[in-house]
């Protein structure tokens, strides 16, 4: 059985479902995100696990227990939230020390295990400071700290990442993954960033409209997207209609059919198109094509600027026949 | 550019601010030279200078009675605000944060109704039957709370949309504090500034307060502004010092609760 396990879990507001049927599990040391667009529910699924918003029907499992007659001070879960949540009148050693303190650990203990996960965290040397003498990277950690104190059967972060900066987001989001990874913690990230998702989880939980539209790992979920919505989300594919997709590879389609951007090769092969425009992202050109009457976009790799086409011009490409993925619905 | 802008710019700002800052304090200067003046009436001048007032005043046996009254008045009101507001606030913005609307309306009726009117209700009700509490401290003590309850409803109210009061609250129960636990660690430690700077507002404006004493409670329990009042046909001198000396208690409350706020962080 798994650690924990969500079943049929639904929960609205008023008449508005927020998310409904959900059900999912996560094994022990599994780092498992949930990502969708803002609004998708993810949020309130992740409060509800918690147990800081009730739910109104299904089942919540950790363990084997029970967890939703359980107040969210004893469900033993630890919780990260966006806007780090740190308690302005303490500094980082007492914010860090508030659960201990709470289940009534020793001083000493508490001391002890305050300054192993400030040193986990790469901050000891800030425990007297305040919060309000820390930059946003700093809040975060002393945050995720505190959640590690109480050594957590479960860790949620709630888009922990999105009021950093990038470069310091990039940071957080690798040691955040190294004290997973270090402590063998069960997690459920949520996130609206797909690169977030991509580059932290084993397992992404895909949510559109209150329900989790496709579970997989990064490289499922990135290559096999399974409705419009994921490949839409997911990476910058070409979302084609069924019509222009028959048009395009000259074969009759039924279904709507995806295909991702970098996988398509300029320079050679049997369709004749034209460049329209690209623009540079950086390692990556993205050009704007058109071929047979429909409109694609090619990523190449940016490996010098001699080998930019310039627009207008008319250009050879070819298609992948694994690369054309047909969705369903 | 902007730093030869600065010389002229900064030096008619603070022009102003003296400007207005001795134009203040005038009265209160004129006050002070006449509460330690021997006699002073067809000179520029003081013709001397002495304690005499202030001796004559703080061993009169009417005055400290009176000043007794008003701190323990004062107190009583703003430690029954203190002890009904905290918790209504922590339910209004926790629990039902539309009641806010409502609150905002409901504590702008001490203002909305002039202190005569009310005390003329006042006096209808509680002069006699169930509650006859007309001439006792309690009447003062009850009708404070409700004129110390803007104050002290708006100074917390902003100490709490400031505090981000939902994210504390969840952040300290998933960390293990009961609700209870959560409103008594987190939140009320974060509230201090907004009810000293509440408390210390309401006070000094309840030191000040003179209809309602009068017309409620009057020479029964007299307090420092009655008094005053009393005194009123008695040497001038003899009351600017009272006046001085109310001043300076204000004045030296105010400065301890600045220093207590900025000594803590």
């Amino acid at each position: 059985m798994s650690f924990l396990v969500i079943q049929g879990l639904h929960k609205r507001y008023g008449a508005t479902p927020v998310f409904s049927d959900i059900d999912c599990t996560l094994e022990q040391g599994e780092f498992v995100t949930l990502l969708g667009p803002s609004g998708c529910g993810k949020s309130t699924l992740l409060r509800c696990v918690a147990g800081l918003t009730e739910v109104d029907g299904g089942t919540i499992r950790l363990d084997g227990q029970d967890l939703l007659p359980l107040p969210p001070q004893k469900r033993g879960i630890g919780m990260v939230f966006q806007s780090y949540a740190l308690f302005p009148n303490m500094t980082v050693a007492q914010n860090v020390a508030f659960g201990l303190r709470m289940q009534r650990v020793p001083r000493a203990e508490s001391a002890r295990r305050v300054a192993e996960v400030l040193a986990l965290v790469e901050l000891e040397a800030l425990a007297d400071r305040y919060p309000q003498q820390l930059s946003g990277g700093q809040s975060q950690r002393v945050a995720l700290a505190r959640s590690l104190v109480t050594r957590p059967r479960l860790l949620l972060l709630d888009e922990p990442l999105s009021a950093l900066d990038a470069r310091i987001r990039k940071h957080l989001r690798e040691e955040i993954r190294r004290i997973q990874r270090e402590l063998g913690l069960t997690t459920l990230f949520v996130t609206h960033d797909q690169e977030e998702a991509l580059t932290l989880s084993d397992r992404i939980l895909l949510m559109d409209a209150g329900r989790i539209v496709q579970s997989g790992s990064a490289e499922a979920l990135y290559t096999e997207p399974a409705s419009a919505f994921a490949a839409g989300f997911i990476g910058h594919y070409n979302l084609l209609d069924a019509e222009a997709a028959g048009r395009l590879l000259g074969r009759s389609m039924s279904r709507r059919v995806a295909i991702r951007p970098e996988a398509i090769r300029l320079g050679s092969g049997d369709l004749s198109g034209l460049i329209r425009s690209h623009s540079l992202l950086g390692n990556v050109i993205r050009y704007h094509v058109e071929s047979r009457g429909v409109e694609l976009y090619v990523d190449v790799l940016n490996r010098s600027a001699g080998d930019l086409l310039p627009s207008g011009r008319s250009v050879a490409l070819e298609i992948a026949p694994e690369a054309v993925r047909e969705l369903e619905g | 550019m902007r730093r030869a802008e600065q010389g002229p710019v900064l030096l008619y700002h603070r022009l102003v601010v003296w400007l207005l800052f001795l134009i203040l304090l005038l009265p209160l200067a004129g006050t002070l030279l006449y509460s330690l003046a021997t006699s002073w009436s067809a000179t520029v001048l003081p013709s001397g200078l002495t304690l005499k007032w202030y001796l004559a005043l703080w061993s009169d046996a009417r005055f400290l009675s009176a000043f007794g009254h008003s701190l323990l008045v004062c107190f009583g009101a703003l430690l029954l605000s203190v002890l009904l507001i905290l918790p209504l606030l922590f339910v209004v913005h926790y629990h039902f944060p539309r009641l806010d609307g409502l609150m905002n309306v409901l504590i702008l009726l001490p203002f909305a109704i002039p202190p005569v009117v009310s005390s003329v209700g006042l006096l209808q009700v509680y002069g006699s039957g169930p509650l006859p509490l007309i001439g006792t401290p309690w009447i003062l003590i009850g009708c404070y709370f409700t004129v110390a309850l803007p104050f002290m409803y708006r100074a917390i109210s902003n100490n709490l949309l400031a505090l981000n009061l939902r994210d504390l609250m969840d952040a300290a129960r998933v960390h293990g504090a009961s609700t209870w636990q959560a409103a008594f660690w987190v939140v009320l430690p974060n509230l201090r500034k907004g009810v000293m700077v509440a408390l210390f507002l309401s006070f000094s404006f309840l030191l000040g307060e003179f209809v309602f004493a009068n017309l409620l409670v009057g020479t029964r329990y007299e307090t420092l502004q009655v008094y005053l009042n009393n005194m009123r046909n008695s040497s001038g001198h003899f009351n600017s010092a009272l006046v001085i000396s109310y001043f300076f208690f204000v004045l030296l409350f105010t400065w301890a609760a600045n220093r207590l706020n900025k000594d803590l962080p």
